[in-house]
């Protein structure tokens, strides 16, 4: 059991929600871009995209020695950002002759992004950032205190 | 002659066992919007109630005035148990916040009287050593 770990963990818990906040202000940013790629000369508007969350893995080595170290083989990890999806959703259909965008019965294809869910997954991602500086906090302190030992 | 007491060995374990817990806890923490995640607790409890009613630990005497094994009831392991009983939210997350971080207020406060339980055994020997002064 390594002496900074805890600090570790929590460290990629607060990466992992630093990743969902910049993929919610990608979202929110781009909810109105109607070019967002080109597909065989046709431009699709931005998909609304979301993070995958995984238990970070432990190497068959580190498992070993933890269990050899500690009498002890469940690994405790922290988690990792395995990939950023993409919403399949379909795209919102709006009314508007005048876009540049717009098809020959005059309808805008506008991205899949609703910013309520953008907003809910924000605050989410907040508070589990706070709870991880809260975790990491309490290791400091408690690292603090041990240094006081014999002093 | 033992210079240092038993129990700072016993307040030592003590130490390891806490950071053991904060480091789960951490880790429950971290993953709290991980689908299908499972908590993780660090029964310690359960071992130490064993020991105390088994004696398991203890060496086999045939006459009174056998001596015990000098480590003997310190080597006490917590271990670690997943949780698979309960279910917190749709994407299988079993990970309850507030005893997180209840626990983790817990575990830190009991970690800084640990500490300064030690401090408190190692002042009383440097008193001695000092001659009192």
């Amino acid at each position: 059991m390594s002496l900074f770990s805890g600090f570790n963990i929590s460290a990629t818990g607060l990466t992992a929600n630093r990743m969902r906040m910049d993929v919610v202000s990608s979202n929110i940013a781009n909810a109105n871009t109607t070019r967002a790629q080109l597909v065989n000369g046709e431009w699709l508007p931005y998909r609304r995209k979301s993070v995958e969350l995984t238990q970070s893995g432990v190497s068959p080595f580190e498992r070993q020695l933890s269990s050899v170290m500690n009498h002890q083989s469940t690994n405790v990890s922290g988690v990792t950002v395995s990939k950023i999806k993409e919403d399949r959703a379909p795209f919102t259909l709006s009314y508007d002759p005048a876009n540049p965008d717009a098809d020959a019965n005059g309808y805008v294809r506008l991205p899949n992004v609703d910013p309520i869910k953008e907003m809910v997954d924000l605050m989410s991602a907040t508070r589990s950032y706070e709870a991880n500086v809260t975790a990491l906090n309490a290791s400091k302190s408690m690292f603090m205190k041990a240094l006081e030992i014999g002093k | 002659m033992k210079i240092f007491p038993q129990s700072i060995q016993t307040l030592e374990q003590a130490l390891s066992t806490a950071t053991l817990k904060q480091r789960v806890h951490a880790a429950n923490i971290a993953n709290v919007d991980t689908p299908n995640y499972k908590s993780k607790q660090v029964d310690f409890q359960s071992v130490l109630n064993s020991t105390m009613n088994n004696q398991a630990f203890s060496s086999f005497k045939t006459n009174a005035k056998h001596l015990s094994f000098s480590g003997e009831s310190t080597q006490l392991h917590p271990s670690i148990k997943v949780n698979n009983s309960s279910q917190y939210s749709p994407n299988g997350n079993n990970v309850d916040m507030d005893y997180e971080m209840s626990n983790l207020a817990k575990n830190q406060l009991f970690y800084n009287a640990v500490t300064e339980g030690i401090n408190g055994k190692f002042n009383n020997l440097r008193t001695v050593i000092n001659g009192g002064r």
